[in-house]
């Protein structure tokens, strides 16, 4: 069967055979690639064997077996059961000052009445985290909101609490936060600094971009007065860094201009998000605006090649992630660790699925005070396994994307795959150009 | 693998199979005994672990010194072992029962008389590898006939996988260094699967894919008679008198006679029986 398929680097779509759903084959100036599916392995191919494959149609794996290529399942259909808790994020502040039209958490309060976390609460949260973890392991506790920082005591003794408990059973700990930054005073920037955080700033573009999708809640645009919170801790990051985070809507489709911008503010790395899903549908990504962002993304993508190629240091978070998981072959059956090693606690003291779950029902799995319900994240784990997901099953992507953000997928479905798709098989073709023109972007810092 | 297709990624490098390798020869559809192994025995990959020396690949002795080696280091050639790097032992204590149901104790070394027995390389050097790799570091060595007599060198940690070197960094590959490793030798070394390990290893174990207990015939009172699968006298037809496992026992087949002559010492066993004994 002939179909027409568009590579994102390739503005020219191309007719050629429907490929084996365990192959990709994509093009680059240094000749035709294959990704395997199975184990996300990638070569480079002569042009027989690339013309051979491409004329497969669905029996690639003859020609697979024939050259050596074929391999047992690196993921089979065995789900994962009991895995160990190593990180949490505290609902610290189910309330927030800002008023974002997209809000999955709908301003902090995730629907119900505004709360925050109390003592006991955070402390037991952290004492059921370290509960297993056991000498030499690392875990992380991040604190998200709402506005995490208008329960700024608490967030502050939870983490000292925290990091002595985890002294004490030599654990490894690591700390992050996401906030929109309004509320950050000179204090904090020590704390976090003191603290190593990981510090997550939303920032949804400059000034008026900012101000227009993440109002305060009386309506008054937040842009000034977060950067003004924000600078004095770009300056002095030492063990703290500070990125930012770009929720973006079909109104701030300008990756480029919001990348470069915030970047030469001085934020450690810049990542780029769709919406695909909110409360009450607003800001979220159609087709068309996926698109866009699709050719935004690649845009941004050949601007941070250039600067790796010249020497730079261009912390496009996107693109340098994927990078770094194409290299060593990440293949994984979950898009991410929510309901495995991680897990959302709400105000309350409920532990969720992750943080977009808090309060939510669909991805509630006990409490604080019962416990872990390993019965319901056990069977979370066997059906949100990729492998059970459809159309993901016959997807090539699926072992790079996991199957998609869970909570988006269970409110909205995969209105994102072609975008996704798109932007795996660019992240491939700059893998394999980084590789040949840069190897040294490759280098991992350990020393055997 | 044909040799123009390159693996890019590292899984891609991790899945390589040499030209003309048969499936068996890569470690995910190989039996993959690493211990020491059927078609490589991992172990080797430590001996040459510091730079200049040779080490066992099973215990702590200095084997040999390398030819292009400092002179100085000549002396470990005289039994010495490897005691510690940058500070770290690779020496430890090892508890277990003495007696079936017997308290845990600290288990004695019976060669040299002292509680500490060496480690297995990987979890003895995994930390000093990875912080150390590349550099040189501290080991001191012990004479093996003298527990009083330590000596200490400076000797550089060999980089565990082959690296390239891009803008002054190294980028490491998923092979593993040919100064590890250079050819043949992880395939030094192998178990002996039909001579020595067909005896050694016994009842559940992949080369004992025969019973233990053979000729067997229905007894008295429910029990059971038959013969040691390594008697020398297996005459189906004769007593059935069992010899319990003892390698000092001439009545049993011993290693020698597994290595000289195991196609006399061994028969098929069909349904439980010995084969005929061949005429002679």
């Amino acid at each position: 069967m002939l179909v027409q398929i568009q590579s994102a680097g390739d503005p020219k779509p191309k007719v050629v055979a429907r490929s084996d759903t365990n192959i990709h084959l994509f093009e680059t100036e240094f000749g035709t690639h294959l990704l395997l599916v199975n184990g996300s392995r990638v070569y480079g191919l002569p042009d027989g064997i690339a013309e051979e494959l491409r004329n497969a149609g669905t029996n690639a794996s003859q020609i697979l077996e024939r050259y050596g290529l074929s391999a047992p399942p690196y993921v089979d259909h065995e789900v994962l059961k009991d895995p160990p808790v190593r990180a949490i994020s505290l609902a610290i502040a189910q309330i927030c000052n800002l008023g974002c039209v997209y809000c999955y958490a709908q301003q902090g309060t995730f629907g119900g009445e505004p709360k925050s976390m109390d003592r006991e609460t955070a402390l037991s949260a952290v004492d059921w985290l370290l509960a297993d973890a056991r000498s030499g392991d690392r875990v992380q506790v991040t604190f998200l909101g709402g506005e995490p920082l208008t329960n700024r005591a608490l967030l502050r003794e939870a983490t000292e609490y925290a990091a002595r408990q985890a002294c004490l059973r030599d654990v490894g700990i690591g700390f992050s936060i996401t906030t929109n930054g309004t509320l950050l005073d000179k204090s904090d920037g020590e704390f976090f600094e003191r603290h190593g955080f990981s510090v997550t700033i939303s920032v949804d573009g400059v000034g008026k971009i900012h101000d227009q999708l993440r109002p305060f809640q009386d309506g008054r645009g937040s842009y000034d007065r977060m950067i003004s919170r924000v600078k004095p801790l770009l300056e002095r990051q030492q063990r703290m860094q500070v990125s930012a985070r770009v929720t973006v809507t079909p109104q701030n489709l300008g990756l480029r201009n919001t990348l470069e911008a915030l970047l030469e503010l001085g934020f450690h790395s810049v990542g780029f998000s769709p919406t695909l899903s909110s409360p009450d549908s607003a800001g979220e990504m159609s087709s068309a605006a996926l698109e866009i962002m699709l050719g935004e993304m690649i845009t941004c993508g050949r601007t941070f090649e250039e600067h790796v190629e010249a020497g730079h240091r261009y912390s496009f978070l996107n693109l340098s992630n994927a990078l770094r998981e194409i290299h060593k072959g990440t293949h994984r059956p979950y898009p991410c660790g929510a309901g495995a090693g991680y897990f959302g606690v709400s105000a309350g003291g409920g532990i969720y699925a992750c943080h977009r779950f808090v309060d939510d029902a669909t991805g509630e799995m006990g409490s604080l005070v019962a416990g872990l319900d390993q019965a319901k994240r056990n069977l979370w784990l066997a059906e949100r396994h990729v492998q059970f997901q459809e159309p993901c099953n016959g997807c090539w992507a699926r072992y790079l994307c996991g199957g998609g953000c869970h909570h988006e997928v269970l409110r909205r479905g995969r209105p994102a795959c072609d975008y996704i798709r798109g932007w795996l098989d660019y992240c491939l073709q700059a893998y394999v150009r980084l590789l040949e023109k840069c190897p040294s972007f490759f280098a991992t810092g350990s020393r055997n | 693998m044909n040799e123009s297709i390159k693996a890019k990624n590292l899984t891609a490098q991790l899945q390589y199979r040499a030209a003309g390798n048969p499936p068996s020869t890569h470690p995910n559809s190989a039996i993959s005994n690493a211990f020491p192994g059927l078609e490589m025995d991992f172990r080797n990959v430590w001996r040459r672990i510091l730079e200049g020396i040779q080490l066992h690949e099973a215990t702590n002795f200095v084997m040999t010194v390398d030819d292009a080696a400092d002179p100085e280091l000549r002396i470990l050639e005289t039994g010495w072992r490897l005691i510690s790097v940058v500070d770290s032992e690779v020496m430890g204590d090892v508890t277990g029962p003495l007696i079936a149901g017997g308290p845990s104790v600290i288990l004695p070394d019976t060669t040299f008389g002292d509680t500490k027995m060496p480690l297995e390389w990987s979890n003895a050097l995994a930390e000093v590898l990875h912080n150390h790799a590349g550099q040189k570091v501290r080991c001191k060595f012990q004479s093996v006939t003298d527990a009083s007599k330590v000596l200490e060198f400076d000797l550089r940690i060999r980089h565990f996988f082959e690296h390239v070197v891009s803008r002054g960094e190294n980028v490491k590959q998923a092979v593993i260094s040919k100064e590890l490793a250079p050819p043949g030798e992880l395939t030094q070394s192998l178990c002996s699967p039909w001579q020595s390990d067909y005896r050694e290893c016994a009842c559940f174990y992949w080369a004992a894919t025969r019973p233990d207990y053979v000729n067997v015939e229905p007894g008295p009172n429910g029990t059971s008679i038959g013969q040691n699968w390594m008697q020398k006298d297996r005459n189906p037809n004769g007593p059935k008198v069992y010899l319990p496992d003892d390698w000092m026992d001439p009545g049993l087949v011993d290693y020698r006679d597994l290595y000289r002559d195991w196609e006399k010492s061994l028969r098929f066993v069909v349904e439980g029986v010995d084969e005929k004994p061949p005429e002679k």
